[in-house]
């Protein structure tokens, strides 16, 4: 109750202790920890992966701008705050932006073909992650419960990586709607899986 | 105004989505400084938008694995960002700061680099290029700044050339090429680091762009008398090498 004004703040990650939670892991790299870098590595590397395959879908660029990522999160990892989000949206967002920054750069000199689906959910050469078959389980019932035109919208601008108005035109609806709706699908997806931030 | 800021609040979720034209996004980001309320959707929109990132987590290619790890040492940090007044005295306190002069550069690195440089620079021009990720340009940087890097220029029978910088000392090597024909889309070319005994391993792709040039590739685990090797393979890569290589390169001790 009564902290002392001199209370040193403990701040995010004590030098000891750390374990497997991924804030405190990045602090650490931050530090320079190649061991947590490793452990950091385990947890993101299948996640980023994943997302950057199924905005890219060529593996060879897939891989090769996973790996920017995974670097760039040792690179950066002191920019890190736990105060304004979570280890996995601090990656995923990186890696989802590099993935939309190749998509936009090449779409700029090569039309991309644009396609209404966001084409096979998984290929042969891509297995599942076991962990990810529950967070998986949960997008989809949540998916389930927004409106057709919300879902579509959602997927498509997040994994598709079409900007909204691309969104909007692929689905025939106004700028003015997609937006909303999109906005509406993601606070009802948030809501569903009981994001707590 | 008012009805302005309504419609801006109202790309909180492409935003957060990255969904936002790039002039839009620039001008949400400056509008998310004066709106708390909007901060706040977006942080929850993002945190939403991670557990879709999530759902998508498959196997990586376990080759990524040791090349991520082997890379991460020589890519510099970034320091930490500069705290408010309050924090910050005591932050540096326990923080010591990473020393800037570890490495010696010599005169003659730095000749080299600048000539591979000038090499990247000639024939990474084009828009894409430009979007390449500083880790990866440190990566090679790292491998270029190396007191014993050699740089080394073969051509390869498909046409072109193929350009490797080699550190022995740091087991790297950074390789890219000029002037190879590019492939269709069904085929790729893999690096290979070969050893005497006649294995392969493979280090990635080289992806020749519809300029001609391509992408510079980092190879971790470069052993002397080993050797570096580019095949076409089908795309996605295959385990080991199935065809005739197109150039090979010794990698000098």
């Amino acid at each position: 109750m009564e902290t002392s004004p001199r209370s040193e703040q403990p701040g995010p990650g004590h030098l000891e202790g750390g374990g497997q939670d991924p804030a405190n892991l990045l602090t650490l790299v931050a530090r320079g920890d190649h061991a947590a870098f490793e452990k950091v590595y385990d947890q993101f590397a299948g996640p980023v992966y994943g997302l950057v395959r199924r905005v890219l879908r060529d593996p060879a660029q897939s891989e090769e701008v996973a790996q920017e990522v995974l670097l760039e999160v040792w690179r950066t990892a002191s920019r890190f705050d736990p105060a304004r989000g979570s280890a996995s949206a601090w990656v995923m967002t990186m890696a989802h932006r590099r993935a939309i920054d190749r998509v936009r750069s090449e779409n700029a000199s090569t039309a991309r073909e644009l396609k209404l689906t966001p084409g096979p959910e998984t290929s042969d050469d891509v297995a599942d992650l076991v962990e990810t078959k529950l967070d998986r389980q949960r997008v989809r019932r949540c998916l389930a419960n927004l409106t057709p035109l919300q879902a579509e919208a959602v997927k498509l601008a997040y994994y598709g990586g079409y900007t909204y108005p691309q969104v909007g035109e692929l689905l025939n609806v106004p700028l003015g709607t997609i937006k909303t709706r999109i906005r509406d699908g993601l606070i009802r997806l948030r809501d569903c899986m009981e994001v707590t931030w | 105004m008012s009805v302005q800021r309504h419609e801006l609040h109202l790309l909180t979720g492409s935003y957060a989505l990255d969904a936002l034209t790039e002039g839009e996004r620039a001008e949400f980001e400056k509008h998310l400084d004066r709106c708390p309320s909007c901060a706040e959707e977006v942080r929850g929109l993002r945190e939403t938008a991670a557990r879709l990132a999530l759902a998508t987590a498959v196997v990586p290619p376990p080759e990524m694995r040791a090349r991520v790890l082997a890379a991460a040492p020589n890519v510099r940090q970034l320091p930490p960002p500069g705290r408010n007044r309050l924090n910050r005295a005591g932050r540096r306190a326990g923080l010591r700061r990473p020393s800037l002069s570890r490495t010696g550069v010599t005169a003659g690195v730095l000749t080299l680099a600048a000539a591979f440089v000038f090499l990247l620079v000639t024939q990474f021009s084009t828009n894409q290029q430009l979007h390449r990720s500083q880790a990866s340009n440190s990566a090679i940087a790292a491998v270029l700044a190396a007191p014993d890097a050699r740089i080394e220029a073969v051509p390869a029978t498909v046409g072109g050339t193929v350009t490797a910088v080699v550190s022995a000392d740091q087991h790297e090597a950074v390789v890219t090429t000029a002037d190879v024909p590019t492939l269709p889309d069904s085929r790729v070319y893999q690096l290979w680091v070969m050893n005497a005994a006649g294995g392969a391993k493979s280090v990635g792709f080289v992806t020749v762009s519809s300029s001609g040039s391509a992408t510079p590739v980092l190879a971790s685990g470069v052993l002397p008398g080993d050797k570096l090797g580019i095949t076409v393979e089908p795309a996605g890569g295959t385990a080991q090498p199935t065809t005739t290589p197109v150039v090979v390169m010794p990698v000098s001790a």
